[in-house]
C-alpha cells in the first residue's frame, strides 16, 4: 500500500528544487556561451563553452569590474572587522551594565535594526560631507559602521549571557585588567558570533546597492553591486557580457560564504530554534 | 584609618576604571550609532517640518505643511499602497512557501542537504543580480515569453510592462530571494519538535493534519515570529528590485515603493523636506508594523 508513496518525497523535493534553481542555471549556462547561440538555445548546456563573455568583461577598457572589485572587497572587509571588534566590546559591555543608562542604550541600539536604509540616507549624507567623507570610501565604510552596529551588538549581547561571569571574575583577580580579560578570555570564547556577524554582515556588504550609489556616487568608481546596475544600462541586448558580470562579481562572496557556510546557518539558526 | 579611607578611594577608583571601561569599550560603537544613524534620524525628523530644497533656498519652517500635502498626495498614496502590498504578499508566500519545502525536506540525505542549499542560494546574492536574472526572463520578448509563445500563445502577459502586472511580478521577485531565508528557519523549528510528541498524537489517533494543527504549528510559533517579523522588515524597506525590474513603472509610480519614492523626491527631485516627511511617515509606519506585530506573535507563543 505504501510502497508508490516512497518515492514521492524525493521526486517532488527534487522538482521543486529544480523549478526554483531554473533562473540561476540560465546564468550559470549563457556566461559561457556568445551571443547568438544565448538567443537562439537559452536554455542549452554550453558544448563548446566560450570564456569570451568573461574575457570581455575583465578587459573591459573602463576597468568597470576591476575597481569596482577593489572597492567591493576593501568596503567589505574593512567594514566587517571594524563592526565585529567595536560591537563585540560594546555588546558584552551593555550585557554586562546593570544601569538604566545601558538598558536605554541597549533599547536604543534595537530600534536601529528596523530602520530602513532610504529613512537616513539624505541626512547622511549631510553628515558625511560635514566630515569630509562624501563620495569617499572611508565615508561609505563609516556609514556601514554605524548602520549596522545594532546587528553586531544583538548578536554579541545574546551570545555574552552564554558564557559564564565567574571566568571573567577569575581572570580579573589572577590580576588581567579589562581590556585583557575581553581579548584573550571572552573575545576568543565568542568565536561563533564572530563568525555569524563576519558573514552576514560581510554579505549584505557586499550586495548592497543603495548606499554605493549614493554615497560613493560616480566620482569615487563603484561596487562590483552597483557596477552590474551600470553595466546593464549601457548594452541591454548583450546577455553574455551581463551574465559574466554578474557571475564574476558573486564569485567572491559566494566563495565567501561556502567558506563559512556551517557558521552561517548555525547563526541564524541560533536564535530560531532557542524560543 | 586606613580600613576607614580605602572604600571610599576603592570607590573612586572603581568609577575612574569604569570611565576608562567606557571610554574604552562603549563609547566608540556608540558615537559611531549616535552620529551616523540617531543624529539623521533628528535631522530627517526637522527637514520635514521644512521646505528644504538644496537647489532652491531659502529653507524656511513649513510646519505641517508636508504632512498635510502628503495626504492628498496620489504617488505617496499609490507608493504607500504598493509597500503594503508587496509586504503583505512577500510575508505570505515567503512562510507559506518555506515551510512547506522545510516540510518536504526535513529528512536525511544528500539529496535533502543539497537541496536546502539550492534554495538558499538567492538569499547570498545581492538583490540587483537576483533582478537583473528575472528580468532577462521576465521581460516582453524574455525567456518565459518567447516559451510561452512556443507553446501556442499569441499574446503572453507582460509581466513586468502591464501595469496592472507589474507590481505582482516585483512581488514574487522580491519573494523568491527571501523564500530559502524561511525555510532553513523552519527546518531548524521543525527539527527541534521531540520526535515523541508527533508518536504521541499518532496513538490518540491524530492524522497527519491534526498533526500538523496541534503538534507542528504551535510548537513553530518561535520560527513564525522570526521569519515573519523579518519579512516584514525586508518588504518595507523594497528598493533594490524595484529600481532594477521597473524603476517604479510601467506609467506614473505603478510599482513605486515608499523606500523608491524617499530617494526619488530626495535625490532626484531634490525636495529634501518632502522626502523627510515621507521618511518620517515610514519610520513610524515600519516601528509601528514590527511592534504589533512581534506583540502579537510573541503572546502566541507564550499561549501554546
Amino acid at each position: 500500500m505504501n510502497k508508490p508513496r516512497v518515492w514521492l518525497r524525493p521526486a517532488s523535493a527534487l522538482l521543486a528544487g529544480l523549478v526554483f534553481f531554473l533562473p540561476i542555471y540560465l546564468v550559470l549556462v549563457n556566461v559561457f556561451k556568445d551571443g547568438s547561440a544565448i538567443v537562439s538555445n537559452p536554455v542549452g548546456v554550453p558544448i563548446p563553452p566560450t570564456l569570451d563573455n568573461i574575457q570581455g568583461v575583465l578587459s573591459r577598457p573602463d576597468h568597470l569590474f576591476w575597481y569596482g572589485l577593489v572597492n567591493s572587497t576593501e568596503v567589505t572587509a574593512i567594514s566587517i572587522i571594524i563592526i565585529t571588534v567595536i560591537s563585540a566590546m560594546l555588546g558584552h559591555f551593555l550585557a554586562r551594565s546593570t544601569g538604566v543608562l545601558a538598558k536605554v542604550a541597549m533599547v536604543a541600539l534595537l530600534c536601529g535594526l528596523m530602520v530602513p536604509p532610504a529613512v537616513i540616507l539624505t541626512p547622511l549624507t549631510d553628515v558625511l560631507r560635514a566630515l569630509g567623507l562624501m563620495s569617499t570610501v572611508p565615508g561609505l565604510i563609516l556609514a556601514y559602521v554605524g548602520y549596522y552596529m545594532p546587528f553586531g551588538v544583538f548578536v554579541f549581547a545574546g551570545f555574552v549571557k552564554t558564557i559564564p561571569r565567574e571566568l571573567e571574575e577569575a581572570a580579573a583577580i589572577d590580576g588581567a585588567g579589562a581590556f585583557r580579560v575581553f581579548w584573550q578570555v571572552v573575545f576568543p570564547l565568542m568565536r561563533p558570533a564572530s563568525a555569524s556577524v563576519l558573514i552576514f554582515l560581510g554579505v549584505w556588504i557586499w550586495n548592497d546597492f543603495l548606499n554605493p550609489l549614493i554615497i560613493l556616487g560616480p566620482a569615487a568608481g563603484t561596487t562590483v553591486t552597483v557596477g552590474i546596475y551600470r553595466s546593464i544600462g549601457e548594452h541591454q541586448a548583450d546577455f553574455g557580457s551581463v551574465f559574466a558580470f554578474m557571475f564574476l562579481a558573486t564569485l567572491p562572496i559566494l566563495v565567501f560564504y561556502l567558506a563559512f557556510q556551517k557558521q552561517f546557518v548555525k547563526g541564524l539558526t541560533g536564535g530560531a530554534t532557542k524560543g | 584609618m586606613d580600613l576607614k579611607r580605602s572604600p571610599r578611594s576603592l570607590r573612586r577608583a572603581r568609577s575612574r576604571d569604569g570611565l576608562t571601561r567606557f571610554a574604552v569599550f562603549a563609547a566608540p560603537g556608540l558615537l559611531v550609532y549616535l552620529a551616523l544613524v540617531l543624529v539623521p534620524i533628528g535631522i530627517t525628523t526637522a527637514y520635514s517640518f521644512t521646505n528644504k530644497n538644496p537647489f532652491n533656498p531659502p529653507t524656511h519652517w513649513v510646519g505641517l505643511d508636508n504632512l498635510t500635502s502628503l495626504v492628498s498626495d496620489d504617488e505617496f498614496r499609490k507608493a504607500l499602497w504598493n509597500t503594503i502590498i508587496i509586504t503583505g504578499i512577500v510575508t505570505i508566500v515567503t512562510n507559506a512557501g518555506g515551510l512547506a519545502i522545510a516540510m518536504l525536506l526535513d529528512r536525511r540525505g544528500w539529496l535533502y542537504n543539497m537541496l536546502r542549499s539550492v534554495f538558499f542560494v538567492p538569499v547570498v546574492l545581492s538583490a540587483v543580480v537576483v533582478s537583473v536574472i528575472w528580468q532577462t526572463i521576465l521581460v516582453d520578448d524574455g525567456l518565459l515569453n518567447s516559451k510561452l509563445r512556443q507553446l501556442g500563445m499569441s499574446d503572453p502577459p507582460g509581466w513586468l510592462s502591464n501595469p496592472d502586472l507589474a507590481l505582482y511580478t516585483v512581488s514574487w521577485v522580491i519573494a523568491w530571494q527571501g523564500i530559502g531565508f524561511c525555510v532553513v528557519i523552519y527546518l531548524a523549528g521543525l527539527q527541534g519538535i521531540p520526535q515523541e510528541l508527533h508518536e504521541a498524537a499518532a496513538i490518540d489517533g491524530c492524522g497527519p493534519m491534526m498533526r500538523f494543527r496541534h503538534v507542528t504549528w504551535p510548537m513553530l510559533a518561535p520560527a513564525v515570529t522570526i521569519n515573519t517579523v523579518m519579512s516584514l522588515i525586508g518588504g518595507f524597506k523594497a528598493y533594490d528590485q524595484v529600481q532594477v525590474l521597473t524603476n517604479g513603472g510601467p506609467g506614473p509610480g505603478t510599482t513605486s515603493t515608499l523606500a523608491f519614492q524617499v530617494v526619488q523626491t530626495a535625490f532626484n527631485g531634490n525636495h529634501v523636506g518632502y522626502a523627510s516627511a515621507m521618511a518620517v511617515v515610514m519610520l513610524v509606519l515600519v516601528a509601528a508594523v514590527s511592534v504589533i506585530a512581534l506583540g502579537l506573535l510573541q503572546k502566541r507563543e507564550v499561549s501554546s
